[in-house]
């Protein structure tokens, strides 16, 4: 990880994603909804950025836009220094709040989806899915159908799938969101976890200030419709993390100074 | 001693009827005529088994036919309707209705189309046993959760991938379901249209000797009607069941996840 905690607003040579003048309207049936308005940022290569906000304010959109699963009314996304106007697996893997896993396929099989959609050998799918399997902690769960599973589970097989093709970049939606509360801690520190090894690039939106300030390196926070980028906040706080911090001055001030800006917007 | 099991209940009342079958005919409580003893019934049964097996093969042979018709026409239909936003608004509101018509009013225009042999059967019962068949089709294709095509999306899936690796193993289950009442209808449709209008199969059997009074013989049809819809019932539960599993346990899940949560733990990783 770079120490660097200072904000680069023009984009450095080694960032992973840039995104400048982002605009969105949604076209309404009779009437047009600005979404988001003037987006600016850019996240450095291998650098942990979570986007918070109140609700509606558009983050899931941008993730979305992001991921070239949706598109900007205007401006420009770049991934890894390319534009993005589809889905590109091989530079962004995506995980939903819901797990989104198929009921139908086991662990392992959903694991290996991405790769069975390019037409991989058989025996490197497994090989690669059975390697994420276990980087998720998850050995011994393979052959087990999703509604075999527990939330927190599901979302561990969710995270392998994104990371299977190992993308440069990881974009999650809320993972953790519909967890209880003991197994959305474990997941995010596991998720640190997981981070640390493989080096990706991530961007994280969720609504837990808590988390954000555990994960982040920046938190980027976002206002009411539309949304803009209104505070970007560095958290100085060492890697790895733990749970003790949260119970720091250091962590709560982080964490009230994030509230104080998305209160002002509420 | 506890309470017998619900299945050796139903196994004792299913005998206990086909005793009274027997007996109240030989006692003369009820007549001969209304209902002959389960042994006459067998006996003419193995008596005339020839004409009973080669009317069998009649209706079977419309039977598949019309399954044919019914499923290749329904799942086609279903998925166009159950896909294409347009279709759906224009014609699910007129299909759900024609559902609820008595479609058996249709089956003399179709003798006068297609003569009273097997076609207008085939295609009497096949019409009957499309509307589920097409309703269920349209409702698993609409039903599909968009989260998961988005996630497909997400890891690249071109169209004919969403289709082929998404929209067709999570509609499955709910097609199954449709194809299993559409099958029950379309024998339904055939004995039907046979007992209306016709010179073969079991349900012109039926007709055949109720006209002549030979209560035995019109029993011994309908037994051959009950031990095949029997027979088709339990073999499309089977086909179900094979392809449901996860189905069945996800929504069973779903109203039960706390307890679920509550139960794992145990196994240490959350």
């Amino acid at each position: 990880m770079t120490a660097s905690l200072s904000i680069v607003r023009d984009a450095p040579a080694n960032a992973a994603i840039e995104v400048a003048g982002l605009s969105h309207i949604y076209a309404g049936s009779n009437s047009a909804v600005p979404a988001l308005a003037d987006i600016a940022m850019t996240v450095g290569a291998g650098r942990f950025v979570v986007i918070v906000g109140p609700s509606g304010c558009g983050k899931t959109s941008l993730l979305m836009m992001m991921a070239g699963l949706r598109h900007q009314t205007s401006g420009t996304i770049h991934i890894q220094g390319r534009p993005i106007d589809a889905p590109d697996p091989d530079r962004v893997g995506v995980v939903f709040q819901e797990a989104s896993l198929f009921p139908w396929l086991s662990a392992l099989d959903n694991i290996e989806f991405p790769l069975a959609l390019r037409g991989a050998p058989r025996h490197e799918r497994a090989a690669r899915a059975n390697d994420m399997l276990n980087l998720v902690g998850l050995q011994g769960f393979g052959a087990r159908y999703p509604h075999e599973l527990s939330g927190g589970m599901k979302q561990r097989v969710s995270i392998a799938r994104g990371l299977v093709q190992d993308p440069p970049v990881l974009l999650m939606d809320e993972p953790f969101a519909a967890l209880d509360e003991q197994t959305r801690m474990t997941m995010g520190h596991e998720l640190l976890r997981i981070w640390s090894q493989t080096a990706k690039t991530v961007v994280f939106v969720t609504h837990s200030l808590t988390e954000a300030v555990y994960l982040a390196d920046e938190v980027l926070v976002m206002s009411a419709r539309p949304g803009r980028i209104i505070d970007r906040i560095a958290i100085p706080l060492p890697r790895p993390r733990t749970y003790e911090m949260m119970g720091t001055e250091v962590f709560g001030r982080l964490r009230d100074r994030i509230w104080q800006q998305i209160r002002k917007e509420g | 001693m506890g309470r017998p099991a619900p299945s050796t209940v139903r196994w004792l009342i299913l005998v206990a009827l086909l005793v009274f079958w027997e007996l109240f005919p030989r006692t003369g409580i009820i007549p001969e005529l209304f209902l002959p003893s389960l042994s006459k019934t067998i006996a003419v049964l193995v008596k005339d088994w020839h004409e009973y097996a080669s009317e069998l093969a009649v209706t079977l042979y419309e039977v598949a036919f019309a399954m044919l018709i019914a499923c290749g026409f329904g799942i086609l239909t279903g998925t166009l309707v159950g896909g294409i936003a347009l279709l759906r608004n224009l014609l699910l509101p007129v299909f759900s209705s024609l559902y609820a018509v008595p479609i058996v009013i249709l089956y003399p225009i179709f003798t006068a189309w297609f003569g009273i042999g097997s076609e207008s059967k085939i295609i009497f019962a096949g019409v009957y046993g499309f509307f589920p068949v097409m309703l269920s089709t349209a409702a698993g294709i609409r039903t599909i959760d968009p989260q998961l095509l988005l996630a497909a999306r997400s890891m690249g899936a071109n169209l004919t991938q969403q289709i082929t690796r998404v929209i067709i193993p999570a509609s499955i289950p709910t097609v199954l379901t449709g194809l299993r009442l559409g099958g029950a209808l379309t024998i339904i449709g055939v004995v039907v249209s046979e007992m209306l209008t016709s010179a073969a199969g079991i349900g012109y059997l039926v007709t055949r000797y109720r006209t002549i009074l030979d209560s035995p013989h019109v029993f011994g049809a309908i037994v051959m009607i009950l031990l095949l819809s029997i027979a088709f019932d339990t073999l499309a539960r089977a086909v179900e069941r094979r392809t449901m599993v996860w189905q069945i346990a996800g929504r069973r899940q779903k109203e039960g996840e706390q307890a679920d949560i509550a139960v794992k733990p145990a196994t240490a990783v959350v």
